[in-house]
């Protein structure tokens, strides 16, 4: 499975959110998306999974265009993670958890399978959520949420997983641990994994590709070491950074800002 | 590996199972009591055995059937406006992601008793037939739900800005079909005024028979329905990333829920808070899971509905006043206080 976006242009009424945004994403690599507020990121990552239409631009999954995939083909393929969801009306995580496997199944048929419930029972224990199972959504953490909703995009199987800041509001362990279980993720099921984040330490530390934004454009796309340079950083986020090496590990240590604020 | 999943599945779906059964046999034991209470008390027993007689073909004769075939048509009407109530309230709070919606409290019942007071008064020789009540009384319902969302809409979309702008439409088309209703009675010399609250006691045989198969259609597509709005209630995307079109689910869900509105509203009339009570009670024992919300909630409606009439014929019968109290009346006593502690709940969050 291949993902090929090409001449991307996104409008938000008269602001343009993304520029001529060309990129190429392989199976079983986690991609992370980084670049201060505003950048595109976020934009990006909705433009792939259709909730935003291009002005101009494609985007090709093996070859073939997204927009000519119907809803039902695209549940099977693409599943799009943020932490926008109604509670408004008491659900339990459970009953929200089942909902993912509706893409695999029959409009009509009643009642659950029992491998669709053992999908739910193993992500549920991989994510540590078994025990919320029988919880309403309006009374989880939101770091419980957040895992809830990774497992949600699990369960449902799609081979596409796009992730929306999928670290803010863990815990340290949670970060590590999820993200690990992400990368396993996409390794064995060869499938693709899109991650906007901030934290540019865990992006160097999990991606196979990093691709940096700064103003709706795509500035460079790389591995981590190419990517994460002080000279680069410095113009896109207007900070003095300094690169540490741990272990074979990158951290940016950020130093100052460019331009400070006066008051 | 001790699973969590397949027990828990299995009792929600043991537990929905137990709970229907219950329902039907109270909807049952209630029903028979519902058909036994009036101006002349029937013994309940000789209720079932003339019910039994009539269903295997034999005849009853005597005051009991005479008495049965008029209160059944009654009974009835109250077990399926009942059910169609609660289900268009049911289907309405799913599309508004909304706890507090109900087709009165969001103007539908008003709209849609303008809209047939409006057709009786234009054009009433085609008002004689049922069909066309209830069309009109359709495109009633579904303009003032339109109206309903796009002055919250213009309040901002909350939750309680929605409930704001039915109670506005609600006011305003209450008062005009008032008047309209008051001019129809000066012209046709017939009491229409009860449908401003609703009533069962009006019904007919005639009525019944055209009543079911029109509840019962809508009923069974929204039980098809149940994976698309199940998606729908956490937000357009999820339903989107699901397969479903959120759009279209919004569009033909809202129609069913007027045309339930709209039917029971040109049989019996304006019956409030059904439609906000049923589908809180039938969460509250099932979850949220349309395919068993849907089911227990028009058993709770009907067995509301079957109570509320119940207790109209009771305090018809204790006070002996001049005919009777409209069954609207009752739901209201018994609904608003539950609206009351629903905005109570919610605005403390």
């Amino acid at each position: 499975m291949k993902i090929v976006i090409k001449g991307l242009e996104v409008w938000y009424d008269s602001i343009q959110a993304l520029r001529d945004a060309s990129l190429e994403i392989n199976e079983g690599e986690l991609t992370f998306i980084i670049g201060p507020n505003g950048a595109g990121k976020s934009t990006l990552l909705k433009t792939i999974a259709l909730i935003i239409k291009p002005k101009v631009g494609v985007i090709y999954i093996d070859g073939k265009a997204l927009s000519k995939f119907s809803l039902k083909e695209l549940s099977k393929i693409l599943a799009y993670v943020d932490y926008q969801i109604s509670k408004s009306l008491p659900s339990t995580v459970f009953e929200f958890l089942l909902t993912a496997r509706y893409p695999h199944q029959n409009m009509l048929t009643f009642s659950m399978s029992q491998e669709d419930l053992e999908i739910v029972d193993k992500i549920s224990k991989q994510l540590n959520i078994s025990h919320l199972l029988d919880r309403k959504l309006d009374q989880l953490s939101s770091g419980e949420l957040q895992r809830v909703l990774i497992a949600r995009a699990f369960i449902q199987g799609s081979k596409v997983l796009l992730l929306d800041e999928p670290s803010a509001f863990l815990d340290l362990k949670y970060k590590l641990e999820i993200l690990d279980l992400v990368k396993k993720f996409t390794k064995i099921n060869r499938s693709i994994c899109i991650i906007a984040i901030h934290d540019l330490y865990l992006a160097s530390l999990y991606a196979d590709k990093v691709v940096i934004m700064s103003n709706g454009e795509i500035v460079a796309v790389g591995r981590p070491r190419e990517i994460f340079r002080e000279d680069l950083l410095e113009k896109v986020y207007g900070v003095k950074t300094h690169i540490l090496d741990i272990n074979g590990r990158i951290a940016v240590i950020p130093l100052e800002p460019l331009n400070k604020m006066e008051l | 590996m001790i699973s969590m999943a397949i027990p828990l599945y299995e009792r929600r779906l043991k537990r929905f199972f137990y709970l229907l059964i219950l329902f039907i046999i109270l909807v049952f034991i209630v029903s028979i009591s519902s058909l036994s209470i009036g101006p002349a008390m029937l013994d309940p027993i000789k209720v079932l055995q003339a019910l039994a007689f009539k269903l295997l073909g034999r005849d009853v004769g005597g005051l009991i059937d005479v008495v049965a075939k008029l209160r059944l048509a009654r009974t009835l009407a109250s077990i399926f406006c009942g059910a169609s109530l609660a289900l268009a309230g049911l289907l309405m709070q799913t599309i508004t992601r909304n706890p507090l919606a109900d087709p009165y409290i969001f103007g539908l019942s008003s709209t849609a008793l303008t809209a047939l007071a409006l057709g009786i008064i234009l054009a009433p020789d085609l008002m004689i037939q049922r069909v066309y009540v209830v069309t009109i009384s359709f495109i009633g319902a579904m303009i003032g739900f339109t109206l309903t969302l796009l002055l919250s809409k213009l309040g901002g979309g909350s939750d309680i800005a929605m409930v704001l702008a039915g109670i506005a439409v609600a006011s305003l088309f209450g008062g005009v079909s008032h008047i309209l209703l008051y001019i129809v009675q000066s012209m046709t010399k017939v009491p229409y005024m009860y449908l401003l609250m609703g009533t069962v006691s009006t019904t007919l045989w005639g009525d019944v028979q055209l009543l079911i198969p029109l509840i019962i259609v809508p009923i069974t597509l929204s039980l098809a329905l149940f994976k698309p709005l199940n998606a729908y209630l956490y937000g357009d995307e999820f339903a989107k990333q699901l397969g479903f079109n959120p759009a279209s689910i919004r569009i033909f869900t809202a129609s069913i829920s007027a045309f339930l509105t709209a039917t029971t509203i040109a049989f019996i009339g304006v019956v409030g808070f059904i439609g906000l009570v049923a589908p809180h009670i039938a969460r509250f024992f099932v979850g949220i899971d349309h395919k068993f919300s849907i089911p227990t909630t028009i058993f709770i409606g009907a067995l509301l509905t079957l109570i509320a009439d119940i207790i109209v014929k009771a305090i018809s019968i204790f006070i002996g006043g001049l005919g009777e109290l409209p069954l609207g009346v009752v739901t209201a006593v018994i609904g608003a206080p539950f609206l009351s502690y629903l905005v109570i709940k919610r605005m403390r969050r």
